[in-house]
Parts: C-alpha cells; sequence; structure tokens
C-alpha cells in the first residue's frame, strides 16, 4: 500500500514538472495506476473495471486535441 | 516443499521461455504491427538497440501478447482455477482485436500459460508465484536496460529464423 | 490491511516493488517513446498487484480490463506520437 501511494505520488509530481504533452500523459496514467489498487482494496470490482475502461478513453480524446493542433 | 522466493524465481524462468517461446513463433520481432511499434523500434535501434527487438517490444507494448497472456493465465487459474485461465484466454481474444491485431499470439500463450501453471499447481508451486514470477520476467525483457535486451531478443531472433525458415 | 490465511505476501511485494522501480525508470528516462516499455512493465505490476489483493471471479475481469485499457492507450499514445512526426516531415 506504501508503494502505490509512491507511485501516485511520483505520477502526480512528473505531471506537474513534465513540459511536453506526451510526456504529460504518461505521467497521468502512472498516477491513474497507482490509485487501482485502493479501489481494489476495498472490494469493488465493478468500479474498478468502469473506471480502467473509461481512463483510456479520455486519454483518447485528450490525444485528438494533442493532433488537431499540431496538424 | 521449496520456499516461496525460490518458487518465484524458478517461476519467471518457465514464464520467460513461455513467452519468447510463443512470441517468437508467431514472428513478433519481424515488423511493427502497428505504426506505435515501428516507432518505438526505431527510437530503439537510435538508442544503441538492434531494431527486431525493438520491433518485439514495440508490439509487446502496443496490443497484448503472449506475455500479457501468461500473466492473465496464471491472475485466472489464481483466481478462479482452471476455467479461469481459459476465460482469460478469451478476454485477450477480445482485448486484441481491440488494439487492431489478429490476436494469434496472445490467444495461444494464454492457453499454454493456462495449461503450465495448472501443471505446476499440481507439483506444489502456487498460481501466485506466477503472477510474480511474470512481472520479473517482463522485467528482465523491457526495464532494465533496452539496448541489451533488444540485441538479446534480435539475437534469439536470428537463431529461430536459422531452425525455422519463412522470415524475410 | 487484513492478512487472509496463506495471503502470499512475498509475490505482493515483488509487484509492488517492481512497480516503483518501473515509474522512478519512467520519470527519468528523457525520451517519449522510450518510456512506453517502462510504463508497460509498470502496468503489468499493478495488473499482478489487482490479481494478487482480492481472489475473487471478478478480479480476472477487473485486471484484464485495467490491462487492456493500459495497452490501448500507449498504443494511442505512440501511434499519435508516430503520426505526428510524419506530418511534420
Amino acid at each position: 500500500m506504501v508503494a502505490c501511494t509512491a507511485l501516485a505520488f511520483i505520477g502526480m509530481a512528473a505531471a506537474i514538472l513534465e513540459r511536453d504533452p506526451f510526456d504529460k500523459l504518461i505521467s497521468l496514467s502512472v498516477m491513474i495506476g497507482g490509485i487501482f489498487p485502493f479501489i481494489v482494496d476495498r472490494g469493488y470490482l465493478d468500479v474498478v473495471t468502469a473506471t480502467a475502461l473509461i481512463a483510456p478513453l479520455s486519454t483518447i480524446f485528450i490525444l485528438m486535441v494533442c493532433r488537431r493542433q499540431q496538424a | 516443499m521449496l520456499d516461496e522466493p525460490t518458487r518465484i524465481l524458478i517461476a519467471a524462468a518457465i514464464c520467460w521461455l513461455n513467452f519468447m517461446t510463443v512470441d517468437l513463433i508467431f514472428k513478433l520481432p519481424e515488423s511493427g504491427g502497428v505504426s506505435g511499434a515501428t516507432a518505438i523500434a526505431q527510437e530503439v535501434e537510435k538508442g544503441g538497440g538492434a531494431l527486431n527487438g525493438g520491433y518485439m517490444m514495440g508490439n509487446i507494448v502496443s496490443s497484448p501478447d503472449a506475455s500479457a497472456g501468461t500473466l492473465l493465465a496464471s491472475c485466472g487459474v489464481f483466481c478462479a482455477g482452471f476455467f479461469g485461465g481459459l476465460f482469460a484466454a478469451v478476454l485477450v481474444y477480445v482485448g486484441n482485436r481491440i488494439c487492431y491485431d489478429p490476436g494469434y499470439a496472445g490467444t495461444t500463450g494464454c492457453i499454454t500459460a493456462t495449461f503450465i501453471v495448472y501443471g505446476a499447481m499440481q507439483v506444489g508451486f502456487a498460481a501466485s508465484d506466477f503472477i510474480a514470477g511474470m512481472v520479473i520476467a517482463i522485467l528482465t525483457i523491457q526495464g532494465i536496460s533496452y539496448v541489451h535486451a533488444s540485441r538479446l531478443v534480435a539475437r534469439l531472433w536470428s537463431v529461430r529464423c536459422r531452425w525455422l525458415r519463412g522470415c524475410r | 490491511m487484513p492478512v487472509a490465511e496463506g495471503m502470499p505476501v512475498i509475490a505482493i511485494y515483488v509487484c509492488a516493488v517492481i512497480a516503483v522501480y518501473a515509474a522512478l525508470r519512467v520519470i527519468l528516462q528523457r525520451n517519449t517513446m522510450r518510456k512506453l516499455p517502462f510504463l508497460n512493465v509498470m502496468s503489468f505490476a499493478v495488473t499482478g498487484i489487482i490479481a494478487l489483493l482480492l481472489p475473487h471471479p471478478i478480479t480476472i475481469a477487473a485486471a484484464a480490463a485495467y490491462f487492456v485499457g493500459s495497452t490501448l492507450e500507449s498504443n494511442a499514445i505512440a501511434s499519435t506520437w508516430a503520426g505526428g512526426i510524419k506530418k511534420d516531415e
């Protein structure tokens, strides 16, 4: 559990510090990965499944915005 | 029976052999499956690694292949017994189709890993050993040093080309 | 955290240590494309933690959903990155 807290905080610090949008997205996914074990520890398996499916979709939408700006 | 750290190390070796064999048979290091895998391979080659190993690392990153099949099969056997592993194979196939991949390598690796884990449980291993062992095995491929790992994969790929024809 | 009977404690520790190590490598690596293999290692480790914490049949679905989602995410990041490079050239 301590390690998962560390994971979430590492991702948060990196998301603050990074400049490039892709690096920022990667840091965000590290942070989200640190949150999952806490939800599992409470036993909410359906919440975990729904969150795991929603998080990549939001990332894909942000990626569409990034690509629109670059093109 | 053996201690838990010893069992985890042995399980790591077994998982490593399993997913590497299945990946090499299904020609993962030959080319990038999607454009992202090709981009990762070119970056790895630019950093001093080998191109074929980079293709394999890119394919592992961008779609669930035999390594993911091994992990989810051991998770399935750990949670729900033998049929949990077969159910995990179905889930891996669905995940492969989501990621625009044919999905043969992941499904085959998952089914073989289900049989391997179930057989090892009869001998005295626990399925949790295989989960930790698979995490260690993927760490040795992708986590330590991409230069050495890609060169190792490229060497294994050339050995496989020598034994079985049909690649390039 | 209540420790159940016969719970694989060492396996959870191994997965947690590898997850933190991979996260640190993700942060310390400067190249965007070379971050993705370490991110993949971290998602393997988190999937292992999810499955080891709660042995229940639905856990397979949750672990598979997390892993496939993470893979799809890195796939989309890599593909978009490659597409952006091609458009620039």
